[in-house]
């Protein structure tokens, strides 16, 4: 026991750091080499018509889902069938995750990503780098070709504006939201009915509601998932929306000076905390969206902030007779710039074509199929939404839930809101999901709270490393 | 004779070739690449990265998150190991000296209190950290929140109050550390001569001075060890942290760690380039520790 | 333990137990007390996971400590079946069998040359080798991926070895598991006698006879102790294959229980969790336990030495 090996050899493996430098000469360097241009760019096949971009007809397509709410059966029982009819021969191969950046971010560094990706949910990949390294595929042929049904009727008549100014990255139309999410506050219309409460109109008769509900003991009045503070920073923007106008949220996404320290945001901060304090499930800080949304199937919380995509993701335990209901944001003073039913939509469900795929013809093709109106009419029908195809829910039974959000859309006509700065700027997200999550167990007092968005923004801003985007 | 050396060097080349090829390609060329693509703007999808020479270094020292991330590897370099070893100590020497009964083999029952000790060590930390994810709910489904609301406190928010979590990170790291310690103590103990505590005993000495006066010392070394390795581990922390606690090392970044904040940068915000030098931060930090621990170590022995 | 020392002081023996007993009494019962503690921490929570992978849905969000209704063991089957619990586990198992057995292979003849036989660059090989233990590994991650990728483009081996292969990452296992492995072994190697060894080389006998014949199996404590080592830090890898396998049917079991973890947020199937978790603890115990003393005794040597 004179010399212990550890104490040489730990003292000798410091040393040995030091040789790092000159063992490099000898390794092969693999940094990324670039790479041949994919050979995708050439066109294989003439373009028609019937065939717009043309599509190999037997070359095989590869397709990612994101698993979330609405599952994968959509893709494997509906599009894919109806893509086979044209393509008899084409092989489909229809892969599926929860966790869309580890899966598929490598195939992207590697220069062998999928054709098509439903980049979605909370581990989808950031736009912003994709489209500043040119990975997206230009979708404006798919825009300006002729819709599956009818050749006379291009696909951008069937969409949603508001689809091809959210999916513009760089002045190029190549993410398409399939899905109009509409979020508001949800809530059964059977406890309502049942206990003699009315979905408020102003957000006096909202606070008078929650304490009547505190009161009467028989469930909690409100609730987030506390996991995922981004379902409350929703109608916290929202409800500035509504009172300042649509510019509030502009102002947010285009990093303007002060623009989360704006009034309507002090306000809305105000406002949600006093909610935070007062009248939260116990626990919610630490329970994520199934929880809290299994609490309310439960009757043990009546409200809880969503989009429409919840009714769905709750089928399974959400009682027969629960009847899922929907109500808009309630005014919040006499003067609001924006009227009662004002909603924020956005399309959702991000469908990409990457640039750099074996087969983005068929990619885009795919999702010319996905836009046909048996497509997206079985689509909303399966997983009870509201697609972004113009009349697909047409004569399609609804369920209560989403019949309840079609007529809040159609109420709110013009007056929708929508923002983008949390797929702009991945960090504010995660700062704003922090800070969020600490105002409403009142860790952060409300100009607190905004301050220190306020500061991870400008920070952003002064960043010359990460792009910028403007509305 | 030429013949012999020419064997012995072939028989030196083949041995070493494999081993060394395999360990260039793929671990000492790594390192040497992430030493270059820290001096870039590369955010992973792009053929040719931007060089941009010490700009992700200098953006790093007002980057306040990875900060609180340093600052949480600090505390868990000097916590883990230090409850890790008070505790294994304790039980160790409980189990091995310090029974109440019989000779000095221990409490009785012994074998399987270590049996059942090291059971944490034999599960992966994911599985660890999705089993407390469940034990630590907030709610009365939570195996900690549900007596206690029984009993009519108010639920602890073990994962999702900021001021909690850190130490319900700490908490599982000890919970899976102390059994492995318990067991390598239990060795050292085992080599110290048993006269030595016989000899004590006779002479008087309690519990207390037979650990402080005996047993520590002639441990110590096993000691050094342990705290080297529960120091790396320190350092190292990831998939406890990253699969256990609200929003991947919060709430409110009140858990996260340097790992955490390279993975985070890499894989969600694609700044390789920058998370690279995050990367490089780490590993002056880790080879610092161990410059220091040895420097320690060595005075040790001087004055031994 | 006691046989040794039952000779040397037997006189005064007798009195001395008596003596101690009385004064350490009723720590004794402290010493219990303090032991059953940490035995309830470490097992309850492990109980619990078993318990609430019979229960129903329902029983799970409800009251943390009631007892199942009925026995849901269909919870098993969907975790074994859509969970793919039984895929993720064999595929450890592969990974973990040649990455240890090719670990313990190249780390033994490196360790083995580097400690018996002076050369010039000896010295710098073995620090270039254990250097490896004081680099953090989330520095190494995406150059790796990129290393692992190009070897998908080397001819012929290429599709065997590169991204998405249980063969690439037993590549890479090996790798990363050289540092310690040539560490300790080294040192081992260096503690046994020349002697016969040399004796056998006066016998004609080849370097690499004598490596496999002789010098092996005398180091065979310390290879044990270092293949235990190898495979709980293999089986317990989560970062490498998180980045290196991407395709579901190629995971290792880690991958599977996080991926459970965060799908049961959206399937809201929290019951095939806990049986998921429960496959995934079960048989590791159960291995320990059988095994414990050999486990207890390899882990301590490797670490003492």
């Amino acid at each position: 026991m004179t010399d212990t090996p550890q104490n040489i050899t730990r003292r000798q493996l410091l040393r040995g750091a030091a040789l790092v430098p000159v063992a490099g000469a000898l390794a092969a360097c693999a940094t990324p080499a670039s790479k041949a241009p994919a050979s995708s760019s050439a066109a294989p096949v003439a373009t028609s018509a019937a065939n717009p971009f043309g599509v190999a007809a037997d070359k095989p397509l590869e397709v990612w889902i994101f698993d979330g709410g609405f599952g994968t059966a959509y893709a494997k029982d509906i599009h894919q069938p109806l893509f086979k009819t044209k393509y008899p021969q084409a092989q489909i191969k229809i892969e599926s995750t929860k966790e869309i950046t580890k899966v598929l971010q490598p195939r992207f560094a590697g220069g062998n990503p999928p054709d098509v990706i439903d980049n979605s949910g909370a581990n989808a990949m950031d736009f912003g780098a994709l489209a500043q390294d040119g990975q997206l595929h230009d979708l404006t042929p798919l825009l300006d070709a002729p819709s599956w049904d009818d050749p006379n009727v291009k696909v951008r008549d069937l969409l949603d504006p508001a689809v091809i100014e959210i999916g513009t990255y760089d002045g190029t139309f190549s993410v398409l939201g399939y899905v109009n999410y509409i979020f508001g506050i949800w809530y059964s219309q059977k406890a309502f009915r049942d206990n003699g409460w009315q979905p408020p109109k102003t957000w006096d008769e909202f606070l008078k509601l929650c304490e009547t509900i505190k009161k009467s003991g028989k469930m909690a009045p409100f609730t987030y998932a506390g996991k995922f503070p981004q379902y409350l920073y929703e109608p916290l923007l929202t409800l500035a929306a509504k009172i300042g106008g649509p510019e509030v949220l502009v102002n947010i996404d285009n990093l303007e000076d002060g623009a989360w320290t704006s009034e309507p945001m002090k306000q809305s901060a105000a406002a949600w905390a006093e909610i935070g304090a007062k009248y939260l499930m116990e626990g919610t800080a630490g329970l994520d969206h199934v929880q809290t949304q299994t609490a309310q199937n439960k009757y043990k919380v009546a409200m809880l902030p969503a989009g429409s995509w919840l009714e769905n993701e709750q089928k399974t335990t959400t009682p027969a007779d629960f009847e899922y209901g929907m109500f808009p944001l309630p005014d919040f003073t006499g003067s609001d710039k924006m009227p009662y039913g004002t909603l924020h939509t956005s399309p959702g469900e991000n469908f990409i074509v990457p640039a750099k795929g074996a087969n983005p013809q068929g990619g885009m093709e795919y999702l010319r199929a996905m836009l046909s109106k048996k497509a997206a009419g079985d689509f909303s029908e399966l997983v009870r939404t509201v697609s972004v195809v113009k009349g697909a829910g047409e004569g399609r039974q609804l369920s209560p839930g989403a019949a309840s959000a079609s007529k809040a859309v159609t109420a709110a006509g013009a007056n929708t809101v929508t923002y983008r700065w949390q797929t702009w700027y991945a960090q504010l997200k995660d700062e704003a999901i922090a800070a969020t999550g600490e105002l409403m167990t009142g860790g952060l007092t409300p100009d607190k709270y905004l301050e220190r968005l306020q500061k991870k923004a400008d920070e952003i801003k002064g960043d010359s490393s990460i792009k910028k985007f403007k509305r | 004779m030429l013949f012999q050396r020419y064997r012995r060097g072939l028989f030196i080349t083949a041995f070493l070739a494999a081993p060394v090829t395999l360990y260039l390609v793929y671990v000492i060329s790594p390192y040497i690449q992430a030493f270059y693509i820290a001096m870039t703007d590369w955010r992973g999808v792009t053929a040719a990265p931007r060089f941009v020479g010490f700009e992700n270094f200098s953006r790093l020292f007002s980057d306040g998150i990875f900060w609180q991330a340093v600052r949480h590897n600090a505390a868990l370099l000097v916590l883990l190991p230090l409850l890790t070893i008070v505790i294994a100590l304790f039980f160790a020497f409980l189990l091995n000296v310090g029974g109440g009964t019989g000779g000095l083999q221990g409490i009785s029952g012994s074998k399987l209190y270590r049996v059942i000790f090291f059971f944490p060590q034999v599960l992966a930390v994911a599985v660890v950290a999705v089993l407390f994810q469940q034990v630590f709910r907030p709610d009365g489904s939570g195996m900690l929140n549900g007596p206690l609301m029984a009993l009519g406190v108010k639920p602890i928010g073990f994962l999702s109050d900021p001021d909690i979590a850190f130490w319900s990170v700490l908490g599982v790291m000890v919970w899976q550390a102390v059994g492995f310690y318990v067991v390598l103590f239990s060795a050292g103990l085992a080599s110290i001569p048993r006269d030595m505590f016989e000899a004590a005993q006779i002479d008087g000495a309690g519990r207390g001075s037979l650990f402080f006066r005996i047993t520590l010392p002639l441990l110590w070394d096993t000691v050094q060890v342990a705290w080297v390795y529960l120091g790396i581990l320190a350092l190292d922390v990831f998939a406890i942290v990253w699969v256990m606690t609200d929003q991947h090392g919060g709430p409110d970044f009140s858990t996260t760690v340097m790992a955490a904040e390279i993975y985070r940068n890499a894989f969600s915000y694609f700044r390789f380039g920058y998370a690279s030098a995050l990367g490089v931060m780490m590993f002056f930090f880790t080879v610092g520790f161990a410059i220091i621990s040895l420097r320690l170590s060595r005075r040790e022995r001087i004055e031994y | 333990m006691t046989t040794m020392t039952s000779g040397t002081v037997a006189t005064s023996r007798g009195e001395a137990r008596r003596v101690r007993r009385r004064r350490l009494g009723p720590l004794g019962v402290l010493s219990h007390m303090a032991l059953l503690v940490w035995t309830v921490l470490v097992v309850v929570p492990i109980l619990w996971t078993f318990l609430a992978s019979v229960k129903s849905e329902d029983e799970i969000f409800g009251d943390a400590w009631s007892l199942p209704a009925t026995l849901h063991w269909d919870n098993f089957a969907r975790a074994w079946e859509q969970a793919h619990i039984g895929q993720y586990t064999l595929n450890s198992v592969i990974v973990v069998s040649f990455g240890t057995i090719g670990t313990m292979l190249l780390g033994s003849m490196a360790a083995y040359v580097l400690a018996r036989y002076p050369f010039r660059g000896n010295r710098a090989f073995y620090l270039l080798f254990v250097s490896g233990l004081a680099f953090p590994v989330y520095l190494a991650l995406t150059p790796l991926f990129f290393v692992v990728q190009n070897m998908g483009n080397v001819p012929v081996l290429g599709p065997f070895i590169g991204l998405n292969t249980h063969a690439g990452l037993v590549l890479v296992y090996i790798a990363y598991s050289m540092p310690f492995t040539v560490f300790f072994l080294a040192a081992f190697f260096r503690t046994l006698p020349t002697a016969v060894g040399e004796a056998a080389m006066v016998d004609g006998a080849s370097h690499t006879r004598v490596f496999f014949q002789i010098m092996l199996p005398m180091a065979r404590p310390g290879i044990v102790s270092v293949t235990i080592f190898n495979v709980l830090g293999q089986w317990n890898q989560y970062q490498l294959p998180l980045v290196l396998l991407q395709e579901r049917d190629k995971w290792v079991l880690t991958q599977g229980i996080a991926d459970i973890s965060t799908a049961a947020g959206y399937d809201q199937d929290w019951s095939a969790l806990f049986a998921a978790l429960t496959l995934a603890i079960l048989p590791m115990l159960v291995v320990y336990t059988i095994f414990q003393r050999q486990i207890q005794a390899g882990l301590t040597a490797g670490a003492l030495k």
